[in-house]
């Protein structure tokens, strides 16, 4: 209790607050911008707390992580376009709202539905700790290569209409991320022997042309023509919880997920987003309303990735597992003020924890205030037309694109995404499975590989664990009904002719 | 049809440059590097010929095609978007060669105004031009001043100081 009531105190000193307030907004800020994750944010704002007490600089780097969560909603609900990986779930059904005119309305559910699956994670963190920690340490290369099979299972959900389709554009995905050094066995593939191509295709880079350049040339050849308004609506910062009726059932099971695939290495904001908005399209009474605006489609992916966050910082804290990207470095950011995440850290700075967690859940309070104070800032940048607005996306396709590696060789590799996106969309392909393979690939491989490695070849290694049994079961149940809802899907459409 | 028969090439040629460039090592009883590039490529190959066989592949021609899993808006395929399609390809392919030559601030002035100007074909100069170099020069004071991103400095910089 004393070590509870310093913690409090520690946590309120106006510099932690100022601290928490500064790394909510940087995070919302930089994370809304496409193509700037909240992990860049975090490198970012990691020379600044160098200098900084341990507690202040801990809370700059978690106001950054939650509020970097919530801002890729922001552009992914504005323009279509997630503003951080995680949030590509959101734009479904976000960006559907927005054209709806209900922007308002999407952005003020996502970040209650961040709030909710960030808070609920916290919880979970605090009360199970240890118990989960001691669950996911056990699992081995076999496991998180079942996790992350399953987790690629959700492609057939996203082809929508055609499988094959979807099929097609989850291997361009997975063949796209193979490119580059292979960190097994160190060699080079399809590098043609260059330097550039041997560090691979960045994700982001990928993403930012796949995602952002189709946008852009949409905008430039209806300019003239049709003038499409990307949001029509003023855009106030409203909580609309009357509209979360019924949806607080499906935000904790969202949370649920995301508090799971969190604590799981390997796992991340991505894959839950994705699992959540799966869930919640394959549980609701109208599943045919995914995709066309349905206020489900934005909450659930949004409480999921954030509950990642707490969920991610238990094997962190209890292990010093970092579980993904942000959290690696976090882990970063904590070494450097001596806090060695693991066991001893629960007994040496059991304050700081404490403190961790007030600061954590006083950067959700500076987020909601944030969002709803601070919306028509956002918005400012949408009122120009949305001709105007691809040319200065352009530029900050361009900018995400460098900033990644610090590389002018990640501008081209964006423009050829860019162009390829555009292909993809002419030909009906969908681009959700190539971001699905672009994220999931280089886990699924390297842990299948290690396990094999592990195993001395003998496939026995993944039959032997029985929650990678179950995540196999899953993912062929999951997969099976998926083809036969989509053959049942097709014999009720008539047959015309197709283009293909 | 034709995206099948596109999509079996394709994968041929990469089945082709796996052959050829991946070499075949392993460590003790894993596949190798060679082997998961391999096998996406014959997942390829297949769903290709299937796209091509098949005569119910697509969504139905009729409809307007805008699927809830894209998140663009379909256009109706036009020649004009083609057209711009490649335009925005050619204006970033240009930008990133700019960048590495003239520095940021002057490869984003450069950019923004061949794309009002090239691309959209608009004749406000006035107002494009200080669009530009307003831009140009917030965003280098945001990334590069205030964010420090390294990105590319433009050498008449130097010369101010």
């Amino acid at each position: 209790m004393d070590t509870l009531l310093q913690a409090l105190a520690a946590a309120t000193q106006p510099a932690v607050l100022a601290a928490t307030t500064v790394g909510a907004i940087v995070g919302l800020v930089v994370s809304a911008v496409p193509g700037l994750t909240f992990s860049m944010a975090l490198i970012l704002v990691m020379p600044f707390t160098f200098g900084m007490e341990p507690v202040p600089a801990i809370a700059m780097l978690f106001g950054v992580y939650s509020g970097g969560m919530t801002g890729g909603a922001v552009s992914a609900v504005l323009i279509g376009i997630p503003g951080t990986p995680s949030a590509a779930a959101t734009v479904f059904d976000g960006y559907a709202m927005a054209r709806k005119g209900e922007a308002s309305v999407a952005l003020g559910a996502s970040v209650i539905a961040s709030a909710f699956g960030g808070l609920f994670s916290l919880g979970v963190m605090v009360l199970l700790l240890e118990q989960v920690a001691a669950v996911a340490i056990r699992f081995g290369p076999a496991e998180i290569f079942a996790l992350v099979l399953f987790g690629l299972s959700t492609i057939c959900g996203l082809a929508e209409r055609s499988l094959l389709r979807g099929l097609t554009a989850g291997v361009l995905g997975l063949m796209v991320m193979t490119i580059g050094l292979d960190e097994l066995d160190g060699v080079g593939r399809l590098t043609f022997g260059t330097v550039e191509l041997q560090q691979g295709v960045h994700m982001l880079v990928a993403m930012i042309g796949l995602f952002a350049i189709p946008n852009v040339i949409e905008a430039f050849a209806n300019h003239g023509h049709v003038t499409r308004e990307i949001v029509t609506e003023e855009v106030r910062g409203v909580l609309p919880w009357s509209r979360l009726r019924g949806y607080w059932g499906l935000m904790t099971r969202a949370s649920i997920i995301g508090t799971i695939i969190g604590a799981v290495p390997g796992g991340g904001g991505p894959i839950a987003s994705f699992l959540a908005y799966d869930h919640a399209r394959r549980f609701s009474k109208r599943p045919e309303d995914y995709g066309r605006g349905e206020i489900g489609g934005v909450v659930a992916p949004e409480a999921a990735n954030n509950a990642v966050m707490g969920g991610a910082l238990i094997p962190l804290l209890s292990l010093g597992i970092p579980a993904d990207a942000a959290t690696a470095i976090i882990l970063g950011g904590l070494l450097i003020h001596g806090l060695e995440p693991g066991p001893l850290l629960f007994q040496t700075s059991l304050d700081i924890i404490y403190a961790l967690y007030v600061t954590v859940m006083l950067s959700w309070v500076v987020i909601l205030l944030a969002q709803v104070v601070g919306i028509r800032l956002f918005v400012k940048v949408l009122k120009v037309p949305a001709y105007l607005l691809g040319v200065c996306i352009l530029v900050l396709c361009g900018i995400g694109a460098f900033a990644a590696r610090n590389s002018v060789f990640d501008v081209y590799t964006m423009a050829l995404f860019g162009l390829g996106g555009y292909l993809l969309q002419r030909v009906r392909i969908p681009v959700a499975p190539v971001v699905l393979g672009l994220v999931l690939g280089p886990t699924l491989e390297q842990q299948y590989r290690t396990a094999l490695i592990l195993s001395e070849g003998s496939h026995r290694i993944f039959l032997e664990s029985p929650f990678a049994l179950a995540m196999f079961a899953l993912t062929v149940l999951l997969a099976g009904w998926q083809i036969v809802s989509s053959f049942r899907a097709r014999r009720g459409v008539p047959s015309s002719e197709v283009i293909s | 049809m034709t995206l099948g028969v596109v999509l079996t090439l394709l994968a041929l040629i990469w089945l082709w440059l796996v052959n050829t460039q991946i070499p075949d090592v392993a460590t003790d009883g894993e596949p190798g590097p060679r082997a998961l590039p391999m096998l996406l490529g014959i997942i390829l190959a297949i769903l290709g010929v299937a796209l091509a066989l098949s005569r119910t592949a697509g969504p139905p021609a009729g409809e307007d095609g805008s699927s809830s899993a894209e998140p663009a808006p379909r256009t109706q395929a036009d020649p004009p978007t083609a057209r711009t399609a490649l335009a925005t390809f050619a204006l970033l392919v240009a930008y990133a060669f700019l960048l590495g030559k003239i520095g940021f601030m002057s490869a984003t002035a450069a950019l923004m105004l061949a794309a009002m100007g090239g691309v959209l074909g608009m004749r406000r100069w006035v107002f494009m031009i200080v669009f530009a170099v307003a831009f140009a020069a917030g965003t280098w004071l945001v990334f590069s001043t205030l964010l420090g991103i390294p990105l590319p400095r433009d050498p008449w910089l130097a010369s101010l100081q």
